[in-house]
């Protein structure tokens, strides 16, 4: 997906907008992502595996364009994900950062990691060996997060309260959006940048009016001046 | 219209997903190691259990991919258990080869399993008609993967004079130095790639923001240092920015990836036999996009056509590609 | 008075012909040393030089008693480097050290020896490579204390370690002093000449690290094992190799004599051989099974 010009991918950070930029608090977007988690274990338990022996590392994911930012703690078949708002504070063993789909494409496997960071598009601090170890685990797993999602959407189906009902809408929707945002990367058109320019252009704007009300985006720009935690 | 005979393309996988893709891409052989430090790829969270090596063996047999399995790194003094249990793992597996490097292990492999096809590892840093010879005489051995030392002038003569195949490495990550007898990363960090299989180790690497620039580090030295426009590279030793006369070079090499894939037609002329991709470390999006344009290449050079292949760049190393040594003037 | 016996491994810098020639009549006149290993390891360019004065210094060292064997190159790539070693190992009047497997083709089936640059890491390829006549090795570097116990209680054949000495760590096909100097291997110009130690070799930090010797690249350390000499004795490897740097070897050799012999304590010794090396730090750390940059130096000592 990558050029060798070194564009910066023109997707991001638009279009994951719709759904993490929504202003949704924490505590409502962690019973979702609880059940992605599961599903995902679920539906590839060997997924961590590759992790033992590595001492329960604690990965902090930051993806640079989202107001949010999460803690992975990816012990075999109990991992959790943690929504954290801010970065400043967090205990982490290893931290990646960097634009959000680029993020995704390296969760399934659709981009070679060593290019990413040969191109500085990804930015890692702490123990590299874990991050090698973490990347080269998902790398393995052939995770495809639009199944993953919508098989999680199983439990969700039948709320059985009122926040679960809240979280299976706010799940549905990501799941939609996820749904746009992979169409829109295998779309060739996309990585043009001039075809679609005006649906771009809309959702760039949508996009920054989200950001403004969200977690303010520091570097938008990449990786490389990534802050300290 | 005459079709040569094609070069077979060997192609690196560090865990099953990795396999898949490069037997989908159109792999004629796959190579994987185990997971564990019988093999110079022992990296974290890479490489195949018992049972993983199983389902790939079967999954590449039923498509008529050949699988080769590593064992190529150097037993350790008093403890030869794990790498005589990965030879005969593999010869229970019915994989098609084992490369090995060791002198001590290629003749108990010889000697438990004469009927499992013998590889000599690049790691045992065979470089001349010699010691080819010796391994073959001695062992069996049936292919040399050669060490990244000679031209292609230099391979086409070793050739016509030795008994056994030979193979090359086309793409990837390149060693400047004589494989299999470098102790720089070990210097650096205990950790050797002779004996641990790994070279400048993730678990010694960090990455430090110094002021505007990036550092890189390998144990308690600086590899590099980037500016925000430059392309970075992961700390392995031989690709770092050092100073020597007061100028600061890539003095053993650039972070580069050697790329073959113009010069096939003369390596197919130099009689080897297989084109390797190095690789294990890296994902299965490397290995699917790299498989799949040697493949496209391969075929066309043995039908004399050209290809378009110039989108391998971006997996490159630094965005930088080379044809290393196989040019007399990279020495 | 110990068994053990110093060696002089062969010299890999490019000295010009007549320091080197200089350099193996003082030790075969001064040096408390029982073998000698020489001959261009390196790069095969440089062999020519030496070439003429080979058979004077070879007489010089075995009328003053010493072992003279000859070390082969490490790196055979051409015919012409194949050639050269093919003629070495046909003269059987001559001991050999192989430093390359090809070497041990022609070698096989008379004595001869195995030296550092062959992977050597285990008790199977050990006794491999014995029992096609290889009398004595030369551990590679980064073996460890731990290994070099297990093999010297397991295995026949002679081991020696290199116990003084920048550490060969790398060999190339590239020539990287040519290349410091923006210059092609072919046409050099023995830029190699200028730097009878190495060529220093620093990080953008302007911390040392490294050595480079034409194709060779070496520690930036010199390796001192003075206070593993009696625990080497003692797991039953009684050769200790000096690699020749531009000091006083003469001194270098009569310091390790003495600390075997038990005529000088460790200490003292360390602080003598420092004085000689004009700043270079020394490393142990490859014996300790650590980094080999590491040096445990003083706290080997107390344990």
């Amino acid at each position: 997906m990558q050029s060798s010009t070194g564009m910066t991918p023109p997707l991001s950070p638009v279009l994951f907008a719709g759904f993490l930029f929504r202003p949704i608090p924490a505590v409502l977007l962690q019973p979702p992502l609880d059940a992605a988690l599961y599903a995902i274990q679920k539906r590839h338990p060997d997924l961590f595996e590759r992790l033992a022996g590595f001492g329960n590392p604690v990965y902090l994911i930051d993806p640079v364009d989202l107001p949010y930012a999460f803690l992975l703690k990816p012990e075999p078949r109990a991992a959790r994900l943690l929504v954290v708002r801010d970065t400043a504070g967090q205990e982490a063993d290893a931290v990646i950062r960097g634009p959000f789909l680029s993020l995704l494409k390296l969760l399934e496997g659709n981009i070679d990691g060593d290019s990413l960071f040969f191109s500085r598009e990804l930015v890692i601090e702490g123990d590299t060996e874990a991050v090698v170890a973490l990347r080269n685990a998902v790398d393995g797993a052939e995770i495809d997060i639009i199944n993953d999602l919508l098989a999680a959407l199983g439990p969700l189906a039948k709320p059985a309260g009122k926040a679960a009902a809240l979280a299976g809408r706010v799940f549905k929707r990501a799941a939609s959006d996820l749904s746009a945002v992979r169409d829109a990367m295998i779309a060739p058109a996309l990585q043009r940048g001039e075809a679609n320019g005006s649906a771009l252009q809309e959702l760039e704007s949508r996009v920054e009016r989200l950001s403004r009300r969200g977690r303010p985006v520091k570097h938008p720009s990449g990786p490389d001046q990534g802050e300290p935690t | 219209m005459k079709i040569k005979k094609k070069l077979e393309l060997v192609c690196p996988a560090g865990t099953p997903a990795s396999l898949r893709a490069a037997v989908d891409a159109g792999a004629d052989t796959v190579y994987f190691g185990f997971r564990d430090e019988t093999n110079a790829r022992n990296f974290p969270g890479l490489n195949f259990s018992r049972e993983e090596a199983r389902d790939g063996v079967a999954y590449a047999h039923q498509r008529n991919v050949k699988i080769y399995i590593p064992i190529n790194t150097f037993p350790e003094a008093g403890n030869p258990a794990p790498w005589h249990r990965a030879i005969d793992d593999a010869a229970h597996l019915n994989v098609d080869a084992v490369i090995i490097a060791d002198i001590g292990l290629a003749a108990y492999a010889a000697e438990t399993h004469p009927a499992l096809r013998r590889h000599l590892s690049v790691q045992a840093s065979a470089s001349n008609p010699e010691a080819i010879r010796f391994y073959h005489e001695a062992f069996d051995i049936k292919r040399v993967v050669l060490p990244r030392v000679l031209t292609v002038p230099e391979i086409a003569a070793l050739n016509r004079e030795v008994p056994v195949e030979t193979e090359v490495f086309a793409f990837g990550g390149l060693c400047v130095m004589a494989e299999g007898r470098c102790s720089l990363s070990s210097y650096a960090t205990g950790i050797s790639p002779n004996k641990n299989g790994a070279c400048s180790p993730a678990s010694h690497v960090r990455y430090v923001e110094k002021g505007n620039k990036m550092v890189s580090k390998l144990g308690d030295f600086t590899i590099n240092e980037f500016t925000a426009e430059e392309t970075a590279g992961y700390p392995t030793l031989c690709k770092g920015r050092f100073v020597t006369g007061g100028r600061a070079s890539y003095l053993f090499e650039e972070p580069t990836s050697l790329n073959v894939i113009e010069i096939l037609p003369e390596l197919m002329a130099a009689g080897v036999s297989g084109l390797k991709i190095e690789g294990r470390q890296r994902g299965r999006a490397y290995v699917a996009k790299v498989v799949a344009a040697f493949r496209q290449a391969i075929d066309a050079a043995a039908e004399d056509r050209t290809v378009d292949v110039s989108n391998l760049l971006s997996v490159t190393e630094g965005q930088r590609q080379t044809t290393g040594v196989y040019e007399k003037t990279w020495r | 008075m110990s068994t053990s016996k110093l060696s002089l491994g062969p010299v890999f810098f490019n000295w010009p012909v007549e320091k080197w020639r200089d350099f193996y009549f003082r030790m075969a006149d001064e040096a408390p040393i029982d073998s000698v290993y020489l001959g261009e390891v390196v790069c095969s360019k440089r062999a020519p030089f030496y070439e003429p004065v080979l058979p004077e210094v070879i007489d010089r060292l075995q009328a003053a008693g010493k072992e003279v064997i000859h070390s082969t190159l490490a790196l055979i790539m051409t015919g012409r480097e194949m050639e050269s070693v093919r003629n070495l190992t046909e003269d059987d009047s001559l001991m050999v050290e192989a430093n390359d497997i090809s070497a041990v083709a022609c070698l096989k089936g008379r004595p001869h020896m195995i030296g550092p640059f062959l992977s050597v890491y285990n008790e199977g390829t050990l006794n491999y490579l014995a029992g096609l006549g290889a009398t004595r090795f030369c551990l590679p570097v980064e073996v460890a204390r731990d290994t070099m116990r297990t093999l010297a209680g397991d295995v026949e054949a002679e081991l020696e370690v290199i116990v003084f000495g920048r550490l060969p760590l790398a060999i190339s096909a590239r020539c990287y002093h040519a290349r410091s100097h923006q210059l092609h291997k072919d046409n050099c110009q023995y830029v190699c000449a200028a730097d009878p130690d190495g060529m220093e070799l620093e990080t953008l930090e302007d911390q040392p690290f490294l050595a480079v010797n034409g194709t060779q690249t070496l520690s930036y350390t010199c390796c001192n094992l003075i206070g593993e000499l009696g625990g080497l004795d003692e797991m039953g490897i009684k050769r200790f190799r000096l690699q020749p740097q531009d000091t006083d070897m003469v001194e270098v050799a009569q310091i390790f004599r003495h600390v075997a012999d038990g005529k000088m304590e460790a200490p003292a010794a360390e602080s003598k051989l420092f004085g000689l090396m004009d700043g270079m730090p020394f490393s142990d750390g490859f014996f300790h099974g650590r980094e080999g940059v590491s040096y445990a130096g003083d706290e080997a000592y107390v344990a």
